[in-house]
Formats: structure tokens, C-alpha cells, sequence
């Protein structure tokens, strides 16, 4: 061994004893077990959650059906902000849902290229408020689409486009279908016209193609839906829920990819889901790309951006969804 | 079941947290991951504890665990790591020379790409072999070895300033 390995076992050795007492840890490892529920319960309660959350978030334009789940808790009106990631970290789709008094959802998408004012940081486009691991915190997103909309975020969750894509390969793969090939080399994606089942790397280039796109990133929301659509049919599968190595190898892919703030109990929020209540979705007024120095963005009137949040997140019956994909399920 | 769960945690977790510690340079991040993954693992014990060895493959959970969290983490990980070091190598006098060198080895492994990290501190730490090492991070062993090889080699030029400057 020469004098540098040495060296290395020893910083190493010292590194590893700065670990934390174990005892502690103990201690927190029990607590979680005493507050846990059955096993099953726990497992397809999560996944639902999981499930719902990644619907919601890349928002679905038809209704999406849950699993029924024991003990609903007291309804209470919730405003959550939902924001997908790429592999670099940066929001590719934000929605604010809204789950009502009868358990039924609203998501509003906000397009990732509207210009907006990130508080404390001036005009820039959506996705630049937060890039995660890089810049600011989710927060600034929460704060920024809270001033943009007007709305109060109750809790905020991210998730990852690359765990969606990982749990498609658990399922077996999802089925698409496409108007034209796609051979896109920035994404990888590499699919034939028509339908056919992606899964791993196809499934997250195929989530994240937007080059050569006849619409770009507007298509690449109708790519999001109709993929998550089949997805979280797959997932709500009782062949798939009521078997516990593929729950864990769901959860698995997942890893830390989906991610909330401390104090939300997504569990808690799924239950407060009503099975087929449906999700209405729709994308908040804006004005065509334009050049804002140096940027091409979405303009957004901020006092129409706001009527429209208020009047789609209340109560009150609302107009039925925009216009979705073709009811073919083909997609550019 | 749970007698064999609670068996290998009263074994392995000091193992365990000492590993996760070394791996991130963070001991909070480390208990957080070695948490997660022990509450993931006891769901699946029926099927982990049968392996013949339970211990790496929960090691390679904590691992990947690591590298997932790398790119939200990696800005704080580099700025606390260097204000916790800062605090803990200050001037030293001559006998705690071989000191101030391994804490300022600690340094350098702290801001090595972390995959090259999570290969350094499998061989010097746990003393795998490079076929274990390629079955951990899910990669070849030609790739194993040019992590190592490329963390040794930075870890040798950067080397030269500040021993130079300590001896």
C-alpha cells in the first residue's frame, strides 16, 4: 500500500467517524414502526399516492380513477402546487391543483415558458424560479406562482420525470402511439409511427422530446398527459396493487423522486380523494411565444391570469375541460 | 421475520451509518439515507434476508440512495463540508502534521465527482474488490477502474500544494 492509500483509509476512517450516535437512530427507526400501518394498506396507499400525484402533476384531461382507501379523514379545501423535473432539475411542467369539498380535483397547468416576476428576483421565465439543486428552493416557485395566480398554496410536491419513466419499466412498459417517427438526438428518442410500448430510457425521452415537435413544449404537455394517463391505469391495475413485490419495486423506482414539503402528509391528502370525483384540468390564459430580449416567452395578463385561477379553483361549477389530446391517443 | 430484520440493524446499523457517513461527508444526510432505507428494506425483508449476504445489498440500496440525492444536495453538501472542515483543521503545530494531512485529504475526497467518491470509499472503506465495486454502482469493471484511477490521480495533484506548504 503506498504512502497516498494511506492516507485515503485514514481521511476515510475519520469521515466515518463523524457518524451520528446509532442509538438515535434506533430510536427514530421504532417510532416509524409503532406509528405504521399494515403492511398492504401502507404499500397501496403510497402508491396510489404516487399514482396520483404524478397524474395530477403532468394533469390528465379526463377523469382518473383511485382505488377506494379505508378511513377517508374530514375533507378540507387544499390549493397544492405540483411541479415535474427533468434530469437537469428544472421544472418542465407546474400545475396548481385544488382538491374541493367533494374530494373532486382541479389542476390549472402553468406553460414553463411564461414570463412572469419571480419575487425578489425580477421578470424571467416560470422555470427559472427554482432549478432544483441549483437555483433557490421550491419556495420561490410557491412564491412566484402564488403571485402570479394569486392563489395560497396550501403544500407543494416535485417529482421526477425520470422516476415516472422507471416505474413504466416495472409495469412492463406503457403503450403510446405517434403521428410521425420521432428520432430526436437531444432527448434520445428513437420511436415509430404508431403505437407502441416505451419503457425506461424510450419512456423519458419520449416524456422529454420537445425538439422537432410541430408545437414543442405544447406538445410535449399532450405527450405527459397521454402517457400518464395509461401509466397510472397500469398502476391502479388490482394485478399490479395487490402484489407486494411489484408495489416495492414501484417504490423502488420511485426512490426519492417524488418529494413534498415537511409538512404535508401526502397519505393524508390521498385519502381526502374521492374515487372517480375526476380531475377537471385546463392551462391558464396566455398570449403567443414572443421575444422578450433575448427570451422567447409566454406573456401572461396578470389580472387575467388571476380572475381565471379564482373562478376555475372555486366551488362554484366551472366550464369542462379544454380541449384534450385526439381521442385516438395519437400524439405528435 | 422481523426477529432476523431486528437482528441485522442491531449488527449492521453502526456499520452502516459509518458507511453512509464516509459516502456523503455528511452525517445528517447519512442518517437520513440509512433511515429511509432501513424503513424500505424492512418492508422487504422476506425476500433481503434470505440472501447469503443481506449487508451488501442493503449497502448498494444506501449507495444508490446516495447517488439519487446527489444533484439536490450537491451545493450544500461542498459548502457545509468546507465550513465543518474549515472548524475542524485550524493552523496545527508540528506533531499534528500527519493530522492536518488527513484532514486535508478529507477535503479533497469531499469534492470528488461522487460516483469517483462512492468508488474510493468502497475500496478503502470497505475494502471491495473491483467486481463488487461494478456490482454496486451498476457499471463495468473498466469503468470501476477509471473512477479509481482518475479519483487517485486527482487526489495526487491536488496533493502537492498543500503538503508542500505543511511540511
Amino acid at each position: 500500500m503506498t504512502e497516498q492509500e494511506a492516507l485515503i483509509r485514514e481521511a476515510i476512517a475519520a469521515e466515518a467517524a463523524e457518524a451520528v450516535d446509532s442509538r438515535a437512530v434506533r430510536a427514530a427507526l421504532s417510532a416509524r414502526q409503532s406509528r405504521r400501518r399494515p403492511l398492504a394498506l401502507l404499500s397501496a396507499t403510497v402508491l396510489t399516492a404516487a399514482a396520483v400525484a404524478t397524474a395530477v402533476v403532468l394533469a390528465p384531461s379526463s377523469p382518473t380513477r383511485t382505488e377506494k382507501l379505508e378511513a377517508a379523514a374530514p375533507i378540507e379545501p387544499r390549493t397544492v402546487l405540483l411541479a415535474g423535473l427533468d434530469d437537469t432539475g428544472r421544472t418542465d411542467s407546474v400545475v396548481l391543483a385544488r382538491v374541493g369539498l367533494d374530494g373532486s380535483v382541479d389542476a390549472v397547468s402553468l406553460p414553463r415558458d411564461s414570463w412572469v416576476d419571480i419575487p425578489g428576483r425580477g421578470a424571467g421565465k416560470l422555470n427559472s424560479a427554482y432549478v432544483a439543486g441549483e437555483v433557490g428552493e421550491p419556495q420561490d416557485l410557491v412564491r412566484t406562482v402564488e403571485a402570479v395566480t394569486g392563489a395560497h398554496v396550501d403544500h407543494y410536491a416535485t417529482v421526477d420525470l425520470a422516476a415516472v419513466a422507471a416505474v413504466s419499466t416495472v409495469v412492463g412498459g406503457v403503450e403510446v402511439c405517434l403521428t410521425a417517427a420521432a428520432s430526436d438526438d437531444l432527448s434520445g428518442a428513437n420511436l415509430p409511427a404508431g403505437r407502441s410500448t416505451v419503457s425506461g430510457d424510450q419512456a423519458l425521452a419520449f416524456l422529454r422530446q420537445r425538439h422537432g415537435l410541430p408545437n414543442g413544449d405544447l406538445d410535449r404537455v399532450v405527450r405527459q398527459q397521454v402517457f400518464l394517463r395509461s401509466l397510472t391505469a397500469k398502476l391502479l391495475d388490482p394485478a399490479v396493487l395487490r402484489d407486494p413485490d411489484r408495489v416495492a419495486a414501484v417504490l423502488d423506482a420511485l426512490g426519492t423522486g417524488v418529494r413534498t414539503d415537511p409538512a404535508w402528509n401526502l397519505l393524508a391528502f390521498v385519502s381526502t380523494l374521492t374515487p372517480n370525483a375526476g380531475i377537471t384540468t385546463a392551462t391558464v390564459p396566455h398570449g403567443p411565444a414572443t421575444d422578450v430580449g433575448n427570451v422567447v416567452a409566454l406573456p401572461l395578463d396578470p389580472a387575467a391570469v388571476r380572475a381565471f385561477v379564482a373562478g376555475f379553483l372555486s366551488d362554484a361549477p366551472h366550464a369542462p375541460d379544454q380541449p384534450g389530446p385526439p381521442s385516438d391517443g395519437c400524439v405528435n | 421475520m422481523r426477529d432476523g430484520y431486528d437482528q441485522f440493524v442491531a449488527d449492521r446499523l453502526d456499520r452502516l451509518l459509518r458507511y453512509a457517513t464516509a459516502l456523503t461527508c455528511d452525517k445528517h444526510l447519512a442518517q437520513d439515507i440509512v433511515q429511509d432505507v432501513l424503513v424500505r428494506a424492512r418492508s422487504r425483508w422476506g425476500r433481503i434476508g434470505v440472501l447469503d449476504a443481506p449487508y451488501l445489498y442493503v449497502r448498494r440500496m444506501v449507495t444508490n440512495e446516495y447517488l439519487s440525492w446527489r444533484r439536490r444536495r450537491a451545493r450544500r453538501d461542498v459548502s457545509t463540508t468546507h465550513a465543518t472542515l474549515d472548524e475542524l483543521s485550524p493552523a496545527v503545530p508540528d506533531p499534528a502534521v500527519r493530522h492536518a494531512e488527513r484532514d486535508a485529504m478529507r477535503a479533497r475526497i469531499a469534492v470528488l465527482p461522487h460516483k469517483q467518491r462512492a468508488a474510493l470509499v468502497l475500496r478503502y472503506y470497505e475494502d471491495a474488490t473491483t467486481t463488487e465495486i461494478g456490482q454496486v454502482l451498476g457499471c463495468t469493471e473498466g469503468t470501476v477502474r477509471s473512477h479509481l484511477s482518475r479519483a487517485l490521480h486527482t487526489l495526487r495533484v491536488n496533493e502537492t500544494s498543500p503538503s508542500e506548504v505543511l511540511r
